[in-house]
């Protein structure tokens, strides 16, 4: 039984695909870059949950046998972090760009041809 | 003793973090500490390649102490060894050629990203974990971005930015793949996973290793994803074009080639090797075709360098043992070749006030050492013989017309003639048009001409470097001694 946050994981990367391939603004795409990563960190937590169970954290009453894969969770919080340097990186040079070319129009950034 | 292998990643981390107090005190300082920095980690690698070579045993190190697959290990066996030697020895001619021509501020910055480069380069090769993979090839791109838009002129924020996308999509692409192999054999451990590769459904694991695939072409500049790649080496400044086209590529090349060859027991493992053949070949034919219409030096060997990259993805993904060690030989061949020619053209820039095809004329009169070098390399890259490169492009296609892909070796020797058109007539530009008066060229002419007798002397006598080669080279393809090289625990479930 294929549970059903896959098919939101996978629903999420798409529209964040579509979102970079299609989108003309600048902002928008890395919004589908953002929306893309969500979805990829759905999709890891979803392979590690298994119904029913508490979340991996050792305390009273919760023995190991009792809780979800702890380690998508540690792999997910690491996609975070990576995900959240990649964004502000990406807006940084979003600024840079506004400021050198007036616009976040990318059909209009387009000085290295060739 | 062989916990000493641990400072290849500790030591660019932990100096990258010094940068800023040495700011405090004195900013002059900072591109002698890089020079430094590199030079010890230059002598780190070299230690580690001679004892890996002399004992023919890899270092493994656990993180903490906790034994695989719990704990996160390094793998530096034959390959690991050479390439971070290889990756420290350019670091540290960059960081040479950094002392001149990186002017722009703040240089404190480009410091610490110099070094995560190194570090995030280094780490994708030694780690042995595929999640751990993950974050040094994240590491490496986030300071790539960074790096390109260094220069903080339109142009570059531009290339910065079809690289972050590229990038973008490339990594989550990636982490689906990872996602798909950690759910179908519970290990992120790659020694496990070699274990595993068979158990697979034959649909996960081919749908997980084509994205794994390609998220990785983004690093490895396998077309179609490697449209970011000459804009960001025209954009970025000349020491760091010269780390992208000597090791940062290599680093995603070698984490495709090692992924792949660790599944190869998965089911559906042909049809992958058949999908990066198309995609390697028609790298080579694109970019070479697309360099002969450059005005730009810098960008025309940038189209020169992805051709190559091209050439080493087909030796791996043929599958065969003689196509790996052509591959790995060419690697090391490629390396050597496009760290002096964008050395080389580097220094033409800030001698010429630019790249462009027009800097470039009669530089044989004014240049003549660099003039030389470029020369070398150029008829080096070109496949003539008694130049290092013959001997790998040659036994490249030794091997993919022993493995029966005809047709991609006729359209690599096609592509092949094609280099040769616009390296000839960059060298011709060099020598016999123009004129000019003899500059004085300082240390960087000299680095060149080591280089250059470097490429001479493997092009003559290449068997000491193949023999290392060959040792590497199955390092990769030989996935049964790698399982047995990592001591894995049982645990319990």
């Amino acid at each position: 039984m294929i549970s059903a946050y896959y098919f939101g994981a996978i629903a999420l990367i798409l529209i964040g695909l579509y979102a970079v391939l299609v989108k003309k603004n600048l902002l928008k795409i890395l919004v589908g870059l953002s929306i893309m990563e969500t979805g990829v960190n759905l999709l890891l937590i979803s392979i590690g949950y298994v119904s029913g169970k508490s979340a991996p954290i050792l305390s009273e009453g919760i023995t190991p046998s009792q809780a979800v894969d702890p380690i998508p969770q540690a792999l997910v919080l690491t996609a975070i972090v990576i995900g959240v340097a990649t964004t502000a990186m990406a807006l940084s040079v979003a600024i840079i760009l506004y400021e050198k070319y007036g616009t976040l129009n990318i059909e209009e950034i387009r000085r290295l041809r060739g | 003793m062989n916990q000493v292998a641990s400072l290849l990643i500790a030591l660019p981390l932990i100096s990258a973090f010094f940068v800023p107090v040495l700011k405090q005190i004195n900013k002059s300082l900072i591109k002698p500490y890089l020079v430094l920095i590199t030079l010890i980690q230059t002598g780190i690698a070299g230690w580690v390649f001679k004892e890996v070579y002399t004992t023919g045993k890899p270092i493994i190190i656990y993180a903490g102490g906790w034994r695989p697959p719990i704990g996160i290990n390094l793998y530096i066996g034959h390959f690991a060894a050479l390439f971070v030697l290889i990756i420290a020895v350019v670091s540290f001619i960059m960081a040479i050629f950094s002392l001149k021509a990186v002017t722009t501020e703040p240089i404190d910055k480009y410091a610490m990203l110099f070094l995560l480069l190194m570090l995030g380069a280094t780490g994708m090769i030694a780690t042995g974990d595929i999640f751990n993979l993950f974050v040094f090839m994240e590491i490496t791109a986030i300071t790539a971005y960074a790096l390109t838009a260094y220069n903080k002129t339109g142009e570059a924020a531009e290339a910065s930015m079809k690289y972050i996308v590229l990038g973008g999509i490339g990594s989550s692409f990636f982490l689906v793949g990872v996602a798909l192999l950690y759910g179908a054999t519970g290990t992120l451990n790659m020694a496990q996973l070699a274990e595993l590769a068979n158990s697979i459904n034959p649909i996960v694991a081919q749908v997980g290793l084509a994205l794994i695939i390609f998220g990785l072409a983004v690093e490895a500049e396998l077309f179609p994803l490697n449209a970011w790649a000459p804009d960001a080496y025209q954009a970025a400044p000349h020491p760091i074009t010269a780390m992208f086209s000597a090791f940062v590529v290599k680093a995603g090349i070698y984490a495709l080639a090692r992924l792949l060859y660790l599944l190869q027991k998965a089911s559906g493992w042909s049809s992958i090797l058949r999908l990066l053949v198309i995609m390697a070949t028609l790298t080579v034919v694109f970019a070479e075709l697309s360099a002969l219409r450059q005005k730009d030096v810098k960008r025309m060997i940038a189209y020169s360098s992805i051709g190559q990259v091209g050439l080493i993805a087909l030796a791996f993904s043929l599958g065969t043992q003689a196509g790996v060690d052509a591959g790995v030989f060419h690697m090391v061949n490629h390396a050597i070749v496009k760290t002096l020619l964008f050395l080389a053209i580097g220094y033409v820039g800030i001698a010429m006030g630019g790249t462009t095809m027009e800097n470039f004329e009669g530089l044989g009169k004014k240049m003549p050492l660099t003039a030389l070098a470029i020369t070398v390399a150029g008829a080096a890259t070109v496949g003539v013989p008694l130049f290092n490169v013959f001997w790998s492009k040659l036994r490249i296609i030794l091997a993919t017309l022993q493995a029966g892909f005809f047709w991609a070796a006729v359209l690599v020797l096609f592509a092949s003639v094609v280099e040769a058109v616009y390296y000839f007539r960059l060298i011709h530009r060099m020598w016999f048009m123009g004129g000019g008066i003899r500059i004085k060229e300082g240390v960087i002419a000299g680095i060149l001409v080591i280089l250059a007798a470097i490429i001479i002397l493997i092009g003559v006598d290449p068997a000491p470097v193949w023999n290392i080669v060959v040792k590497a080279g199955s390092d990769i393809f030989n996935v049964a001694n790698y399982v047995k090289n990592v001591p894995l625990v049982g645990v319990g479930s």
